[in-house]
């Protein structure tokens, strides 16, 4: 096999310079190409790892892998509900991304934190327009929406479908919310 | 047969092509909210169309005075073109609908302004954090008599801005 190759080298180098250039230059665009295409994939879906104590119990603090679902916060924004398991970028830092559940959506009279822990407990806040309030599972160990207040939804980068990693806790997320009639 | 083949072809191509509209853009701007600017013509029967720039916003290579197209914090289907009045720990003077007099942008915001004075922007929805930032407007390209540089070359110090000491 090496002197196969080898054999393919001595040939590339007896070309005239102008096809060796021709013959690099299209490697190099099928390699974008080719980076392309999986780029293209992220735009229906990713394979992420998550980590972080802010979701437990629903995630681990590490080594889980969940599919995300990148396609139908694009393709209908409005399909959006509270209880959805969501990835967005930090409103803190636009390198980071986060994982959180939305706890309310536009029009939704928010009591920021019943514990009175970060706000006093009679401190309620209505969520504007294009906004929405996140939480993360673990009130304790999560910096959410009772630091920084409603979201705008344009930071969403995708919502959690299912983990795959490690295969014995392979869940399909479902959304738990029950409303209560009153 | 060689129709076919040409189609194969564009479409083995096609993620190289997706891939480098997403590093630089062609968006038409729409609305007045950038007169004189952008779309000076108010009857808009031709709309500007620009290059936007998606690297430099990745590199966290703007600043004030620049163009940038960002998803408005109101509707995220919505695109808003503005430009940066203000970056991280500046105070600004804010305009009427505001209720407060004066703001410091929060770390991992920035305060956007439209030129002209009928606009939705952060006097409205306050600071807006970068993760909504899309890209940055570098060039126009359409319509032709208005091809070039787009009064990008605005200094970069506002009169109701004191920007921080450390830049």
């Amino acid at each position: 096999m090496p002197s196969r190759l080898f054999n393919r080298l001595q040939v590339f180098r007896s070309k005239p310079w102008s096809y060796q250039v021709k013959f690099l230059g299209f490697k190099t665009l099928q390699l974008a190409n080719l980076l392309g295409a999986l780029h293209l994939l992220s735009y229906v879906g990713t394979i992420s790892p998550m980590s972080g104590p802010s979701m437990l119990p629903t995630l681990a603090n590490e080594g889980e892998v969940v599919i995300e679902n990148r396609w139908s916060h694009r393709w209908n924004p409005d399909s959006l509900r509270r209880g959805d398991l969501v990835t967005l970028r930090s409103p803190l830092d636009r390198t980071r991304i986060i994982c959180k559940r939305v706890i309310g959506l536009p029009g939704d009279v928010i009591c920021v934190d019943p514990t009175g822990q970060k706000a006093p407990s009679t401190e309620h806040v209505v969520v504007p327009r294009g906004h929405m309030w996140i939480i993360g599972d673990n009130a304790a160990y999560s910096r959410d929406s009772r630091d920084y207040g409603p979201v705008p939804m344009g930071l969403i980068q995708g919502r959690l479908f299912a983990r795959i990693w490690p295969i014995r806790e392979f869940t399909i997320f479902r959304n738990p919310t029950t409303y209560l009639d009153y | 047969m060689s129709q076919v083949k040409r189609v194969l072809a564009m479409l083995y191509w096609l993620p190289a092509a997706v891939l480098l509209t997403d590093l630089y853009t062609v968006k038409q701007v729409s609305g007045r909210s950038m007169q004189p600017t952008l779309n000076p013509d108010s009857s808009l029967l031709w709309r500007d169309v620009g290059l936007f720039d998606r690297v430099s916003i990745y590199t966290q290579r703007y600043n004030r005075g620049d163009i940038v197209a960002l998803k408005s914090p109101y509707d995220a289907k919505r695109e808003l073109v503005k430009r940066i009045i203000a970056v991280e720990g500046d105070i600004v003077r804010t305009l009427a609908p505001n209720p407060e007099a004066e703001v410091r942008v929060p770390k991992n915001h920035i305060w956007v302004e439209g030129d002209a004075f009928h606009s939705q922007d952060s006097n409205t929805f306050g600071p807006v954090p970068l993760g909504l930032v899309d890209s940055r407007l570098v060039f126009l390209v359409w319509p032709i008599w208005r091809l070039g540089f787009p009064g990008l070359l605005r200094p970069n110090t506002h009169p109701r801005v004191s920007p921080t000491p450390t830049q």
